[in-house]
């Protein structure tokens, strides 16, 4: 009940920021496209780079959109508006609170995903999505929002918020299996940026888009991270003294 | 009933609240006055669980209030000193929000919905978004959220700070109506004429510690009905008296702009706190 709560909150956000929040979905992912995609025209192993550029965007944009949806609104409602008071004080169970707030994150950074598999449609031909890549991109979404949750009860300043984007967000974006392979980085470096979840999703869809099957080494990260991230998120909201 | 044992908070080496303990009964009308910085707001901030305490328990009904203490947070709506909402939603949706939080069925709400944002004079502006509310309209609409959910226990932190004289006045009036329908209220405010108007019972604080605690009446009673003014060298000295007769025979002796007044709870909370209050 508590989760249909957040849910419907997280729906009316939507529905007023429908068009702010789809062009922001789509900016940063078809610049991507235009300069590396179709500016600078490339192979990576025999095949056009943009095969090997449509999953890791698709990923990285579940990863931006769902973060980005609760990293700042959180951060607003908590340090800003208050408005996260509300929630303390009514009787809503908290862990539905924080399992809405990471579905209906992983939900929005499901719709940016859409978003980028529509307008790639004209370029990705032959390239597979089917149900178990839309399934990656949502455990992608969950751990994110998770990320975002528990960044933003760490939050201390209203700006804070973006740092985090700039400090976590924006380095996975690049170094994550999105535009070239963790395998030409050198060892050391090379296992850690593996064991992000970006590096995992990005691997696994794009195993999916070139008709592979995905090993469950992928989905163990994912769901270490889930239940890690989300453990610390419930631990805030119940635990954390000021909040 | 609520019951706080040695409630204590503290913010690194600072304590804001220290070791405050005292009972509000059903239905009471009960005021925490103290000056600003005193650890009214904390205090609040703890009954709504937003904080938590260093040390010490909160009870409602015989319960222990935590945060995973649903029950108990369902008697419990809050009017916070500031707009503590969603600026980006409109009214009907701060509305709807609140009752889906305290699970209360979508007719109920609209219908209560429409009822107190009409009471409240808000009806024709309930699709405006909070970010282009007036002060005032935000306040009444923090009411009206509070209400909504038919709350056992109304806690409000400092409801009227800045709102002028009249509007102060309609609050009044309404919170004397909710007070008749047996709901327990505790005010925080540092308008002593407020308290000393609205509640059954005042506790002061200062500096996190409880000074004084009782009727308005029997605070007063306690420190003398009567008061004398003197003013010299500019500053003013007050001398409380039992009787009007005592405070006859003083004032004779007094210098010549000295006057006579009956005491206020103000004159108990600057004995207490050795200080005026703003």
């Amino acid at each position: 009940m508590g989760i249909i709560t957040v849910l419907w909150e997280k729906w009316v956000e939507f529905r007023r920021d429908f068009y702010k929040i789809t062009v922001a979905a789509m900016i940063s992912p078809l610049m991507y496209l235009i300069i590396f995609g179709l500016g600078i025209r490339t192979t990576s192993h025999g095949e056009p780079y943009i095969h090997f550029l449509v999953p890791g965007l698709v990923a990285m944009v579940t990863m931006t959109g769902s973060f980005g949806a609760i990293a700042q609104s959180m951060s607003v409602q908590r340090l800003y508006e208050k408005a996260l008071d509300q929630v303390m004080v009514s009787p809503t169970p908290l862990w539905q609170f924080i399992l809405g707030q990471v579905i209906g994150g992983s939900l929005r950074g499901l719709y940016a995903a859409c978003v980028i598999l529509i307008l790639t449609i004209p370029v990705r031909h032959g390239l597979i999505f089917n149900s178990l890549s839309f399934f990656i991109m949502l455990l992608n979404g969950m751990v994110f929002a998770t990320l975002a949750l528990v960044l933003s009860f760490l939050a201390k300043t209203y700006s804070d918020a973006p740092r985090f984007n700039t400090y976590i967000i924006m380095p996975m974006s690049f170094l994550c299996n999105t535009f070239f392979s963790t395998e030409e980085m050198p060892d050391g470096f090379r296992q850690i940026i593996e064991i992000l979840p970006l590096s995992q999703t990005s691997g696994m869809i794009r195993c999916i888009a070139n008709g592979e099957a995905p090993g469950a080494y992928g989905f163990i990260v994912l769901l270490a991270y889930l239940v890690i991230l989300g453990s610390i998120s419930v631990y805030f909201i119940y635990k954390k003294k000021n909040l | 009933m609520i019951e706080l044992k040695e409630l204590t908070k503290k913010f690194g080496n600072f304590t804001a609240v220290d070791g405050l303990s005292f009972e509000i009964g059903t239905g009471e009308f009960f005021g925490l006055l103290g000056p600003n910085g005193a650890g009214k707001t904390t205090t609040i901030s703890m009954l709504s669980t937003v904080l938590l305490p260093t040390s010490g328990e909160i009870y409602i009904d015989g319960m222990k209030l935590t945060r995973a203490a649903s029950e108990q947070k369902r008697k419990l709506a809050v009017i916070t000193q500031e707009y503590s909402m969603r600026q980006d939603m409109t009214m009907d949706e701060v509305m709807e929000y609140q009752g889906r939080l305290y699970f209360m069925p979508k007719k109920e709400i609209k219908k209560r919905s429409d009822e107190l944002l009409e009471f409240a004079g808000l009806g024709d502006y309930h699709r405006r978004v909070v970010r282009h509310l007036s002060g005032g309209m935000k306040r009444k609409l923090m009411i009206c959220r509070a209400l909504l959910i038919e709350p056992e226990i109304l806690l409000l932190d400092e409801p009227t700070a800045g709102m002028d004289a009249l509007s102060r006045r309609q609050m009044w009036n309404l919170l004397r109506q909710v007070s008749g329908q047996n709901m327990t209220i505790l005010l925080t405010t540092h308008y002593i004429e407020e308290a000393e108007a609205l509640c059954d019972r005042v506790a002061m604080i200062n500096r996190g510690r409880l000074q004084k605690l009782d009727s308005p009446r029997a605070l007063i009673q306690e420190l003398g009905e009567f008061t004398v003014d003197e003013t010299g060298d500019g500053d003013l000295k007050s001398t409380h008296f039992t009787t009007r007769e005592e405070a006859i025979r003083y004032l004779e002796t007094a210098p010549a702009d000295s006057s006579l007044r009956q005491t206020t709870l103000e004159d108990v909370f600057v004995d207490v706190a050795g200080r005026k209050l703003i």
